[in-house]
């Protein structure tokens, strides 16, 4: 079985590719539905494939040299010159997911695109195997080009509607990453002077065995900005409230159930395996970007509930999450990653379904603003119940997987600060869901007050697909994040300590914090939908000394790339300065 | 010359990170870029320079002449072709906000706007 999974490894990126060429061929001659129905079989095929692969590599990692250029081929010991895809369990499972979610975006989007061929399951499906490449090589620099083929992919799905808004939001979204990728490129090659080589692990074994060394810390500056602004953490984050909320839906299930966490997976991989030896690394990872986590989590928070568009109110949901799970990946312990795996795939499932169900909407309603969309949608009361669940499984309703990778990252994250993060960006972005499903299925409105001032656009998304089959891969998301953790209790793990084996002392769950963050999620929205117009002058004086600190937020998101470039650079350099002073 | 290869890539990504902070045009935007890019094309071949050596290419050397590495330029390769795509991809992009919008100025760009 092992020498069969040894070649079947290459396949898991190399089907996706050649299914995608081979429809780009024929796409002109192919009968309508084929591209539909391709492309949902090589996604399900490969859940199959990388699932397979977790489990067989629960034995011990399978490495795949391509061409088989084995270590042994260069004849001189720490001289490598093939390039491998290692397989994990950790690294399988998150591939498997990463098909999974595609899949159901698949069916979500069926007969969507039938205006362009199979331009869209072409690009999705590039999108797929860099996706799942980037999750299994162990080179550096073939890292590096699985991320440009993700970002180039995605860049194309944003602005694929070619409206006013997605043109300018994929603007936005490519001048930012692309800018983090040149980062990226410097910071492998300042890596790759130091140590003379491109493999993770060799890499590893040379900075664990020589003097900690600042061009070694440059580098992971570099690469670190990189990954960081794919994965939207403060201040690298202003891209994805656009490229999130103005991308065709189907393609926003994708950007904020796996992409976004995937650059803090390849981080977290980068952090075991590359830079364990380098103290000073260590030292910015564990008090650096735990800081990062949690400013994440707090601003996300409240820049989800100041929003009405309900897709930029989700993508700023996705920001404060993916707060939490650095502060998961910052402690680069074993319980801090068999957390940040659950979260990452509990988080995917429900933010998955959120957006299908903001793309139901679109696609009835041409609108997704909570405001405008009051009390209208009681024929849709099957997305309403989704819906409200999702918002409160987001919200830290003490059931599935969400409930239990929370428990798992608090357990990992010492201290007051981490706690109060997770609570807030939890309770604020479960009570804005749960707010925006009231107002927009129970008709329960209360006066608007921060969110009135938020962005919002009408749009357009194509509109005679059947209920029943929107809703089918929400059902199934939704199911999935019921599912208790302890089915997979050994599996996950074996896959937190095949990426970390670090094992820190830890006190069992967050039980209090845990019920405060539920009562806040549920309390939250209650208060906010009860509310009348302000109308004595105590009121409106208390509305507007409560709105001036979002207004403040909103005028800093301004949507202007010119300003999205500097933060990344601020954010850049607190990162060096951090490596360099050390505070 | 490794010094002044690696003060040249500061330099161009400077020049470049200031041209895009301060870019009225879109098209001005995506040029800046580019210089951005130069700058690591610049930091990875000064990486891989060698004094003396000649370039990776061994038709007429006998191998083990002195060349400089061939990692280095292959990076820069295969990242020319990632970016001239990228580039590609922009300036279409570019284009299209031109005929919705009638402007490239970023400063009057911006993706949702509030109501009123």
């Amino acid at each position: 079985m092992m020498a069969l999974a040894h070649q079947l490894t290459p396949l898991a990126a190399l089907l996706p590719l050649g299914v995608a060429f081979l429809l780009l061929a024929l796409s002109h001659w192919l009968p309508p539905r084929t591209a539909d129905v391709t492309s949902l079989i090589v996604a399900m095929g490969l859940v199959a494939l990388c699932g397979w692969l977790a489990l067989e590599s629960l034995q011990g990692p399978i490495v795949h040299w391509f061409g088989a250029w084995t270590p042994a081929v260069s004849g001189k010991p720490g001289v490598i010159l093939g390039i491998a895809f290692s397989v994990d369990p950790a690294s399988a499972a998150v591939a498997a997911f990463c098909a999974l979610l595609f899949a159901g975006s698949f069916v979500f989007a069926w007969g969507y695109f039938d205006k362009v061929h199979a331009h869209f399951h072409i690009l999705m499906l590039l999108f797929l195997a860099a996706m799942i490449g980037f999750c299994l090589t162990r080179d550096l620099f073939n890292l590096f080009v699985w991320f440009e083929l993700m970002g180039i992919a995605a860049f194309a799905l944003t602005a694929y509607p070619l409206g006013k808004s997605s043109l300018e939001g994929a603007f936005n979204f490519t001048v930012t990453n692309a800018l983090g990728s040149f980062l990226m490129l410097a910071g492998v090659g300042l890596l790759y002077a130091r140590t003379g080589t491109l493999d993770f692990v060799t890499m590893g074994r040379v900075i664990a065995s020589h003097p900690p060394d600042p061009v070694v810390a440059g580098g992971f500056c570099l690469v670190a900005t990189a990954l960081l602004t794919k994965a939207a953490i403060v201040p690298f984050h202003m891209w994805l409230s656009d490229a999130h909320a103005v991308a065709p839906s189907p393609v926003s299930v994708i950007f904020s159930g796996v992409m976004v966490s995937l650059g803090l997976f390849g981080l977290l991989k980068l952090v075991a395996i590359v830079f364990a030896g380098d103290p000073r690394v260590m030292m910015l990872v564990h008090v650096g970007l735990f800081w990062l986590g949690v400013s994440t989590a707090v601003v996300g928070g409240l820049m989800a509930w100041a929003q009405r568009h309900l897709k930029r109110l989700l993508a700023f949901s996705t920001i404060a999450h993916l707060g939490i799970m650095l502060i998961a990946v910052a402690s680069v312990s074993t319980i801090g990653t068999e957390g940040f795996l659950v979260y990452l795939v509990g988080h995917g499932l429900v933010k998955g379904t959120l957006f299908m169900i903001a793309g139901i909407l679109l696609a009835r309603f041409n609108s997704v603003d909570e405001i405008e969309l009051y009390g209208e949608e009681r024929s849709l009361w099957p997305a309403g119940i989704a819906m409200g669940l999702a918002g409160l499984l987001l919200g830290g309703l003490p059931w599935g997987l969400l409930h239990d990778a929370t428990d798992s990252v608090h357990a990992g994250s010492h201290g007051v600060a981490g706690a109060l993060a997770i609570i807030v960006g939890t309770a604020l972005t479960g009570a804005a869901v749960l707010r925006a499903t009231g107002r927009i299925f129970l008709r329960w409105s209360g006066a608007p007050t921060v969110e009135r001032i938020a962005p919002t656009e009408r749009e357009r998304e194509k509109g005679d697909r059947p209920l029943w089959l929107m809703l089918l891969p929400c059902v199934v998301f939704l199911a999935f994040t019921l599912l208790p953790t302890s089915l997979a209790e050994s599996f996950v793990h074996s896959a937190a300590t095949g990426v970390v084996s670090r094992v820190i002392p830890h006190e069992g769950g967050g039980t209090l914090a845990a019920a405060i963050m539920f009562a806040l999620t549920i309390l939250i929205p209650a208060a906010s939908l009860l509310r009348r117009r302000p109308t004595r002058k105590f009121a409106r004086g208390a509305v507007e000394a409560e709105t001036a600190p979002f207004y403040a937020l909103h005028v800093l998101h301004s949507g202007r790339v010119t300003d999205y470039v500097v933060w990344m650079m601020v954010g850049l350099a607190v990162l060096a300065g951090w490596l360099r002073f050390g505070w | 010359m490794n010094v002044l290869a690696w003060c040249v890539a500061a330099w161009l990504l400077g020049v470049g990170i200031y041209g895009i902070v301060t870019s009225r045009h879109y098209v001005h935007l995506i040029g800046c870029m580019t210089v951005c890019q130069s700058a690591t094309y610049v930091l990875l071949l000064g990486i891989g320079f060698r004094w003396g050596a000649g370039p990776p290419i061994f038709y007429d050397h006998p191998p083990g002449t002195p060349a400089v590495d061939p990692v280095m330029q292959a990076l820069v390769l295969t990242d020319i072709v990632v970016s001239a795509s990228m580039t590609a991809l922009l300036l279409a992009i570019a284009l299209q906000v031109h005929k919705r919008r009638g402007t490239l100025d970023p400063q009057y760009l911006r993706p949702l706007r509030p109501r009123e």
